[in-house]
């Protein structure tokens, strides 16, 4: 019932649309290749779904709003309609219920997406995610596997206050058992999610609203129904010899913007978009401190106990404490839920000034 | 409960659709018309229209509780209008035997938990025919997601003795989990009984899943369900209201026990809920319902297997509770008689005591003597005894086991690395420093899978 009443809400929030958009189109145009393959973020998952479950007669998909609906933010459109219900199951309003009947239904030998509204609402099912489906493959000593995808929007979207604006990133990427994969492009996603389904694992995987309509190129190879990503490896989206930043999911976008900008003044950035947060892929990371002696790391996550901490605590603890040259700093959201006036969401997230500041100082040109 | 509001927020391009808006516009300018019916009908319900102004409180007729499905007495006979189900003398003193046996057992595992020889242990006492009743009443192969309490139900399938042991114990012999899982947390791939869980009730959703992959199995559609138990305390956590309105919206083939034994560690079911039990919940999902006397063992044999032929046959959830007592316990880490008087239980365990009410039933068909009970009892004992002993001298899993299993396929990287770094240590101090080459003796294969 709630979910409807929602829409009654829809109207005051079309203010904001102006902001949302802007960052769309400005994708759109930066990332778009010229003639050739393009995909929007959203195309490019349910592109891996479909695909996925014309390979597998054991992949479904199930969640609120996902069938007759389309999903709430349209990224299971038309599988109903090429699967049916049996394949595409919408659910009662209960995230720990269907969250639990994916897991019981991963046991006994299927292969479930789960998708949840965002990964806000997947607190209430955050037990079925740790203390079933990650433990559950160990405890049983492997007799009851786990291969079951969780899947939806997360991180800080634009207008909906702290409840709805939040990263999970480094809550599930402290759990053995877990593998979470946090995407960027449409290339990550498509090849992301595809693994994610074949892999054995429950698998957290984190998609940005704010990114589902940005238009990305598609290489050949990520058009085929075989392209896989390997989850656990980073992919250094731009190179550069004098800092390096570290970013994934929608950062990566204010990383590669902040790039360009500190081009201009002669400051080459490498830019790696980390795509997996468990695994944690530190190896490309070190590779690249060894050749820039600095190092930023940019997420949209709280500050405290986060991706960046666990990178800088991974970079000091192994060789790659022994090149650097300036201290590490982390940029990431405001340490306060998320406001919801404008003005101060504005301020609570890291954009690619900040990051540009940041890189400067890593190189000691600012202060 | 206030729900987080949901948007299809503004970066997606659904909004500048809104399909829902302009479909609400249209009903706005609709001219209202007078219906052909007087009294109306309702738009999503077909609840016949009243002009009585009635509250209730009841899922019965005149307000009364739901009564108790029951076969035996406290003597063992069959009550007035009583039919017995049709159970042969083989399935009547297995199911007999597995009751005497079943405190046996208990008392063995609780006491060694008292010697500091296991960390835990849960006993099943007074539940007894719950358990071993509802447990013969299913297919070998009927999945089943236990709570904690049903370790009876186990045995019954074929789970033996030795294997309870090496669980408790954590030797390298245990088949539930190699050791990765506290006492009396039993899985068996064979006897399709799934690892239990300890956080309350998540079995309970995980059932429906585990009914709808039944449902999409040719192979066992119509043929299986799945199973779960949980205790009335349990069925206060959202997991079982989530999954009884699972089982019933996507209906599958889902059989609910709740084994209500009046206490959930402490709390009495009376301060648990205010309503008429657990069998309550289940019309209001839509669900078909029994609540039968958990001490019979008999009318839990035959009420379970009814559920489960209405539960297969509809393809839909079906829900018994069954009315018992924890005579014991909560677990290990219990002493009820904080919270309740000795008394209760002693009476308890005299008056209403199922494994001497099936006796009685057994005695008066002629098919169990003292005799035959004085050697079950006695055999029972030694092999409890011996199977113990050996557990408790067989060796650990292999230090190795440790990383394995965390994931499914090929190790990442970090557990690699983790694993490598032992192995080192092992290789330096193993063989040579004495507080790690006694430990390593502990361990199936001393360490020798890393020290070669």
């Amino acid at each position: 019932m709630a979910s409807r009443i929602a829409l009654s809400r829809l109207a005051p929030s079309v203010a904001r649309a102006s902001h949302a958009r802007f960052v769309g189109t400005r994708l759109a145009r930066g990332y778009a290749s010229q003639g050739g393959h393009t995909m929007t973020v959203r195309e490019a998952l349910n592109a891996a779904m479909e695909e996925e479950m014309l390979r597998d007669e054991n992949v479904f998909v199930l969640g609120e709003e996902v069938a007759r609906y389309n999903g709430a933010y349209k990224v299971t459109k038309g599988l109903l309609d090429k699967f049916g219900e049996k394949r595409v199951v919408d659910t009662p309003i209960t995230e720990m219920g269907f969250a639990g009947l994916a897991v019981g239904s991963a046991f006994a030998g299927l292969r479930p997406i789960c998708e949840f509204m965002t990964f806000n609402f997947a607190m209430q099912a955050i037990d079925q995610i740790i203390n079933s489906a990650a433990k559950t493959h160990y405890m049983s000593g492997g007799v009851l596997p786990c291969p079951i995808v969780f899947r939806g929007p997360n991180g800080a979207a634009a207008g909906v206050a702290a409840q709805h604006s939040q990263d999970y990133a480094a809550w599930y990427g402290s759990v053995p058992g877990l593998k979470v994969v946090s995407p960027w492009s449409a290339e990550d996603c498509k090849g992301l999610l595809k693994a994610a389904i074949r892999d054995p694992n429950p698998v957290v995987f984190l998609e940005n609203e704010l990114m589902y309509g940005v238009t990305f190129p598609m290489s050949q190879e990520a058009m085929s129904d075989n392209f896989l990503l390997p989850i656990g490896k980073a992919k250094v989206e731009r190179e550069g010899s004098d800092v390096t930043i570290v970013a994934h999911s929608k950062m990566v976008t204010h990383s590669l913007e902040a790039a360009d900008e500190l081009a201009k003044e002669g400051i080459k950035a490498e830019v790696i978009n980390l795509r997996s947060i468990r695994p944690l892929d530190i190896e490309t990371i070190n590779k690249s401190l060894k050749k820039t002696n600095r190092l930023v790391v940019v997420e949209g996550g709280f500050p405290a106990f986060g991706v960046g901490s666990e990178i800088c605590a991974q970079v000091v603890e192994t060789e790659g404490f022994d090149y650097l040259d300036a201290p590490v700093e982390r940029v990431t959201g405001a340490d306060v839920p998320t406001p919801y006036a404008v003005n101060l969401e504005n301020l609570t997230f890291p954009d690619t000034n900040v990051v540009v500041k940041a890189a400067k100082r890593a190189l000691y040109r600012s202060n | 409960m206030f729900r987080p509001v949901r948007i299809p927020r503004l970066s997606s391009p659904l909004l500048s659709r809104a399909p829902r808006t302009s479909q609400r516009r249209g009903v706005a300018g609709t001219t209202p018309e007078q219906p052909t019916n007087a009294l109306g009908t309702l738009p999503t319900s077909s609840s016949p229209i009243t002009s009585k102004l009635h509250f209730f409180n009841s899922v019965t007729s005149g307000e009364k509780q739901i009564p108790t499905y029951r076969v035996l007495d406290g003597a063992g006979q069959p009550i007035e209008g009583a039919e017995v189900p049709e159970i042969d003398k083989a399935l009547a003193l297995k199911m007999y035997k597995h009751m005497v046996q079943l405190p046996i057992l208990d008392e063995t595992l609780y006491n060694l938990q008292r010697q500091g020889r296991i960390s835990f242990y849960i006993t099943s006492y007074g539940e007894e025919a719950a358990v071993i009743g509802s447990g013969a009443a299913l297919a070998p192969d009927d999945e089943v997601l236990a709570q904690y309490r049903e370790q009876g139900a186990l045995l019954f399938r074929g789970f033996t003795v030795d294997d309870i042991m090496n669980q408790c114990f954590g030797t390298y012999l245990d088949s539930s989990g190699m050791g990765k899982q506290m006492p009396a947390h039993y899985g068996s791939k064979e006897f399709h009984w799934h690892t239990i869980s300890s956080p309350l009730a998540t079995q309970i959703p995980q059932a429906a899943g585990v009914g709808y992959a039944i449902k999409r199995d040719p192979n066992r559609r119509g043929k299986n369900c799945a199973v779960v138990y949980f205790g009335e305390g349990a069925a206060s956590e959202g997991d079982f209201h989530a999954g009884l309105a699972l089982a019933s919206t996507i209906p599958t083939p889902t059989l609910f026990i709740a084994r209500n034994n009046g206490f959930a560690i402490s709390t009495p079911s009376s301060e648990q809920y205010y309503g008429d039990g657990i069998a309550s919940r289940g019309p209001g999902y839509g669900v078909h319902t029994i609540r039968v006397d958990g001490n019979d063992v008999l009318a839990v044999y035959a009420a379970t297997k009814e559920a489960r032929r209405r539960c297969i046959e509809e393809g839909r959830a079906v829900l018994v509770e069954t009315m018992t007592y924890r005579v014991g316990h909560h677990s290990t880490s219990d002493d009820s008689f904080a919270y309740r008087p000795r008394k209760e239980v002693e009476d308890r365990k005299r008056l209403d005591n199922p494994i001497m009410r099936f006796r009685l039933f057994l005695e008066a068909r002629g098919w169990w003597s003292k005799d035959e009970e004085a050697a079950l009892v006695k055999g029972f004992k030694e092999e409890v005894g011996a199977a113990y002993k050996r557990a408790e001298r067989l060796p650990k899993p292999p230090v190795a086991e440790m990383f394995s299993e965390v994931y499914g396929g090929e190790m990442p990287w970090n557990l690699r690395e983790q694993k490598e770094e032992l192995g080192r240590l092992i290789r330096k101090y193993g063989r040579t420093w004495e507080p790690w080459r006694a430990e390593l003796k502990k361990h199936k294969g001393e360490g020798k899978e890393f020290l070669d």
